[in-house]
């Protein structure tokens, strides 16, 4: 799994696809408060950032990718 | 809402019907030039319209359609059934576009995509039928203004708003100046996408040397539950200096779904920071100006960075100073541009480069010379206007004679007012003597000649520029003018000319409503009149002034009269504005069910009361419904049946004395009234003796039964059940009536017919236990007086004969509940009014029967609105009310 | 006060026209196609017209060219105002007998700035 969903956290790692947006968005949607751990994440398909956009949850770690962490740091604030 | 934008809406509705109704014809008549011609023009002008607005999802979309009309009406892209429809989605949009204006005064950001889907597929529709066009091509057609040198830069308006940090931009600046592109780019990447295992995210990272970016949501639903998140709703944005070649590798997969823009560089310059306040004064910014008109860039430089030093650099005015050194550094030859940005300073707001790149455009690719007038004078913008205006001239002086040789008088003489206009409008009249002799040369030798060896000579030789503030010599500007007064003397104050000038008006609906209101408040209150003159004969005893007041009256009543008839007229309607939607609607909806429908309207110019349209309009939709649906069969039954194909569906209106009647008339399968009676009497609508004799027409009148129609009749029936009872009620509502003929195999007539003015109604005023009350007029057949031997019970039912046949009666106080007998006359006769309803004869017994008067009927409201048994109220003269009977709900 | 006939089918874009010229204190007719421009203009001069190309019965070069015929008055200059911008088509609109030729949309100063050069009204 590209996502790990804990209680109040969803932990991403390398490469998180499309398959992944739904339930990222019932998560999210489910936990309002829900934080996002993106270390050790390198790239997110384009259906989870429009899900983060949309959402804008609270990053609890930016990720260790330097542009990835550029375009989300923007983009999620 | 500015009256501009409304006279906008207004029109562009009216565009876009003309374009349906167009498309509707062409349909029929796919080579038609005329309606091609007719089917461009609308699109073009249109789009014309648009463009005065900021609506560039709207222009880009009518900027597409327009383009393929053009290629259509030049016979380069054939008509299609694929184009019409491509061309009906669009103008489908344009019109949520216009509600959206209409309500919001903006158009929402979330119509890009869509906006730029439509533009592109009609454009595939032109280049399908040519050599498939390059992707840079097509964004040019929609970003940049099509042909010639003179337009090569884009238009500054398309740019979009950049908000750069200071550092970037000047990056950027540097770039464009140092012959780099850069390139804004707007990657749209379609909702889809995501099914075909894109992932834009992915590409929008290698977009390569990125000096900025950005990504945008366009999430469409309403809440994120609802949101889709497997459709694309994502916009990217960059900023890029990358070469062409490599973004058009890196896309060439959605090259669809890019809008690439170039970005001059002065586009780049433009100061930011606060604007609160400014060290800056006039005297400062007019030192520097004269030290750049002086070539003093040095100077220019020191002045600025002396300056920086004593500002706090986070001002606005502070980030000016530096754009300037940047230019003064990278542009030492743009003067105009150093020049605007000092300027700016003044009002710290960015400078307006548009007026600049437009002279530039101008000096840059005309070949023409261009006199140098002392610019301190004049805005920079009049003399860039008046080098165009003159090299304007120059062009048609320099155009060859038209085909017989000869140059018309009007076109030498309007070329000679151009130039001596322009050189009044800057203060250089004395060359008006010399224009008029140049002309009168040129009149002479019927030739451009003398008027072109003039302007070319003034464009050589720079004019002395000695500009007095009277200049004694605009004087001979005045005998040209008095001259060609006398001469011509045609400078008649024609008024009418100007107001025939639109000779329709548009108005407010409820401008006409409040109108209509108060004639009819009119109407009453003269009523009161002939009261008064009674009055005052009566009770006071006048006579001559009763005859006087009785006199006025009659006056005053034509007036009312004719105000009644105008503001009727005035609400008149052709019934156009309900049928024109009937041809889009049957074709789509014979589309959807795979038949074939020849439609056919006749007498659309038949006009009756608005509000009588309005009401038609949803039963009619209702029946043309209907007979698409049931009425109608497949091609390949009636093919079977021995008919045509296709199915024939007129549509007719026309007038008769007073009333409106409109068929619906199909050449279907009709209404077998053996089925209709069966499911009736299943329904329990009829008992098993009426199922016996009741005649095949009476079967049919069946289908307007309330309860009659379900769904599950229709679909063994013919199927006109659905719903026609509410049609029926709809009609009834304003005073109309419904009916239908059928034959089984042959088709179905549906005819409507409605009174052509709801405004005033004609009632009759009967008295019945001591009160008075009115009867609609249309719905009484005859009065006649009952003698009480002549009514028989049947059955706790009273009737009577009447000219052999039985007519039932019901007693007026029985019906409105109150236990009171009604009254006959000395001669034991009753007052008996019989009245139509559903087509049958029924006697209303009354008191006694007074005048018929004209009314103007108010419906009821509040609580009193629910009582179905009344249609309405009135005032009467006297300022009494007068209710008014709504027999059909009553019986 | 100088007399200015606006020609376009389009009632928007003669408001549009109407309300810049005026605001500048310009006295403006309409016209709504070619055929009712040469109506009015030939029983009264105007100062200067403004004339749209595309228009249905008559367009803007017929009118000009018919109107530029009738020699004893019409000296007055003609704006020609157009979506196209080709070369071709400014050629066929100063062949017809405008002055200057304008691409749509037009900005209110830049209208203002030219009516005031042909009528040779200083600012």
């Amino acid at each position: 799994m590209a996502i790990e969903f804990k209680k109040n956290l969803a932990v991403f790692s390398d490469f998180v696809g499309v398959e992944e947006a739904e339930a990222l968005l019932e998560w999210l949607l489910k936990n309002p408060k829900g934080k996002i751990n993106l270390a050790d994440c390198t790239h997110i398909h384009a259906s989870n950032l429009q899900v983060l956009m949309a959402v804008k949850p609270t990053i609890a770690a930016q990720s260790k990718d330097e542009d990835l962490q550029l375009w989300l740091s923007t983009l999620l604030n | 809402m500015n009256s501009l934008l409304e006279q906008f809406l207004s029109e562009a509705r009216d565009f876009l019907q003309g374009i349906g109704e167009k498309l509707m014809q062409l349909e029929s008549d796919p080579t038609s030039t005329p309606l091609m011609t007719e089917l461009f023009r609308f699109v073009h002008t249109l789009k014309g319209n648009s463009g005065l607005f900021d609506f560039p999802e709207m222009t880009r979309v009518l900027h597409a359609s327009e383009d393929l009309m053009d290629a259509v009406r030049n016979g380069r892209v054939g008509y299609s059934q694929k184009l019409a429809d491509e061309l009906l989605e669009a103008m489908d949009f344009v019109g949520v576009l216009m509600d959206e204006i209409e309500a919001e005064g903006e158009i929402g950001k979330n119509h890009a995509t869509t906006a730029t889907e439509l533009a592109q597929a009609l454009r595939s529709l032109i280049s399908d039928s040519k050599v498939s066009t390059p992707v840079a091509e097509q964004v040019s057609i929609d970003s940049f203004s099509e042909d010639g040198p003179a337009v090569k830069a884009i238009s500054w308006d398309e740019l979009p708003t950049l908000n750069l940090a200071e550092t970037v931009a000047i990056e950027l600046y540097r770039c464009a100046i140092n012959g780099d592109a850069v390139f804004w780019i707007e990657y749209t990447p379609e909702p889809e996408c995501f099914f075909k295992g894109e992932d834009p995210f992915f590409l929008a990272r290698q977009v390569p040397d990125n000096a900025w970016r950005n990504a945008i949501l366009n999430n469409t639903a309403s809440s994120l539950v609802e949101m889709d998140v497997f459709s694309s709703q994502l916009v990217f944005q960059f900023l890029t200096s990358a070469p062409a070649e490599e973004l058009d590798d890196l896309f060439r997969y959605v090259p669809d779904q890019i809008h690439r823009i170039e970005i001059p560089a002065l586009a780049f310059v433009k100061p930011i920071g606060n604007t609160d306040e400014s060290v800056i004064d006039d005297d400062f910014i007019n030192n520097t100006l004269l030290l750049l008109e002086n070539d003093d860039l040095d100077g220019v430089a020191r002045t600025i960075k002396t300056m920086l030093e004593l500002s706090a650099p986070e001002l606005w005015s502070s980030s000016a100073l530096r754009w300037v050194l940047q230019l003064i550094e990278l542009e030492p030859q743009n003067k105009a541009a150093q020049r605007l940005l000092l300027e700016s300073l003044r009002t710290l707001t960015p400078p307006d480069w548009s007026t600049l790149t437009h002279s530039v455009q101008i000096n840059s690719i005309t070949t023409n010379p261009v006199i140098s007038v002392d610019i301190s004078e004049f805005p920079e913008t009049l003399l860039r206007d008046f080098h165009t205006v003159i090299n304007a001239q120059r062009e048609i002086l320099s155009l060859p004679a038209n085909t017989s040789g000869e140059w018309s008088v009007g076109r030498l003489k309007s070329v000679a007012v151009s130039l001596i206009g322009c050189y009044r409008a800057i203060n250089q009249a004395h060359e008006v003597e010399a224009i008029d002799a140049a002309l009168q040369n040129a009149l002479a030798e019927n030739s451009p000649t003398p008027l072109l060896t003039w302007l070319e000579s003034a464009l050589t030789n720079v004019p002395e520029l000695t500009v007095t503030e009277e200049d004694p010599q605009i004087a001979t500007i005045f005998p040209v003018a008095t001259q060609n007064e006398v001469k011509f003397g045609r400078r008649v104050e024609d008024t009418t000319a100007a107001a025939t000038a639109s000779k329709t008006l548009k108005v407010d609906q409820d401008k006409i409503d409040r109108l209509m209101n108060l004639i009819g408040e009119m109407v009453v209150a003269k009523n009161a009149l002939p009261y008064l003159a009674n009055r005052a004969e009566t009770v006071f005893g006048v006579r001559d002034l009763a005859r006087e007041i009785k006199a006025q009256y009659a006056v005053i009543n034509r007036v009312a009269e004719e105000m009644q008839d105008t503001i009727m007229q005035v609400r008149m309607m052709p019934v156009s504005f309900i049928f024109q939607r009937f041809p889009r609607m049957v074709r789509d909806i014979s589309r959807k069910l795979g038949k074939e429908v020849e439609l056919v309207l006749e007498g659309e110019t038949t006009e009756a009361d608005k509000n009588i349209i309005e009401a038609l309009s949803d039963p009619l939709i209702h029946i043309v419904r209907n007979s698409l649906d049931h009425g109608l069969e497949q091609p390949d039954v009636r093919l079977a049946a021995g008919k045509n194909a296709a199915g024939k569906l007129l549509i007719r209106a026309s007038q008769e004395s007073d009333r409106v009647l409109i068929e619906i008339i199909d050449d279907g399968k009709g209404i077998n009234p053996d089925v209709i009676k069966h499911k009736a009497y299943e329904k329990g609508l009829i008992d098993e003796a009426t199922l016996e004799r009741i005649s095949d027409q009476d079967a049919v009148n069946l289908v307007f039964a309330a309860g009659f129609s379900t769904a599950d009749v229709i679909s063994d029936l013919s199927g006109r059940g659905v719903g026609m009872d509410v049609v029926r009620s709809a009609v009834e509502k304003v005073n109309g009536t419904v009916g239908i003929e059928s034959e089984v195999g042959k088709g179905t007539r549906l005819y409507l017919s409605l009174p052509l003015s709801m405004a005033v109604t004609n009632v009759m005023i009967i008295q019945s236990n001591q009160q008075i009350f009115g009867v609609p007029m249309d719905i009484v057949v005859e009065t006649v007086r009952v003698p009480s031997i002549h009514i028989q019970r049947i059955k706790q039912k009273q009737t009577t004969v009447l000219r052999g046949r039985i007519v039932p009666l019901l007693s007026l106080n029985d019906l409105l509940a109150s236990n009171v007998a009604q009254l006959p006359n000395e001669d034991n006769e009753f007052a008996t009014l019989i009245v139509r309803v559903h087509g049958e004869h029924v006697g209303i017994l009354v008191d006694e029967f007074r005048e018929t008067v004209d009314i103007i009927l108010k419906p009821m409201t509040g609580i009193l609105g629910g009582l179905a048994g009344y249609s309405g109220a009135a005032l009467l003269g006297d300022g009494s009310v007068l209710m008014v009977l709504n027999p059909r709900e009553l019986i | 006060m100088k007399h200015i006939l606006v020609i376009d089918d389009a009632a928007t874009v003669r408001l549009y026209h109407r309300n810049i010229l005026e605001t500048a204190g310009y006295s403006v007719s309409e016209a709504i196609n070619g055929i009712e421009a040469l109506e009015k203009a030939l029983v009264k001069s105007y100062d200067l017209y403004v004339v749209d190309v595309n228009m249905p019965k008559l367009d803007g070069y017929g009118f000009l060219k018919e109107f530029r015929r009738h020699e004893d008055i019409t000296q007055a200059p003609a704006i020609m105002v157009s979506t196209e911008a080709g070369t071709h088509d400014k050629a066929l609109g100063y062949a017809a007998g405008a002055n200057l030729y304008l691409t749509k949309p037009i900005k209110p100063n830049e209208l203002l700035s030219y009516t005031r050069l042909l009528l040779g009204d200083v600012a």
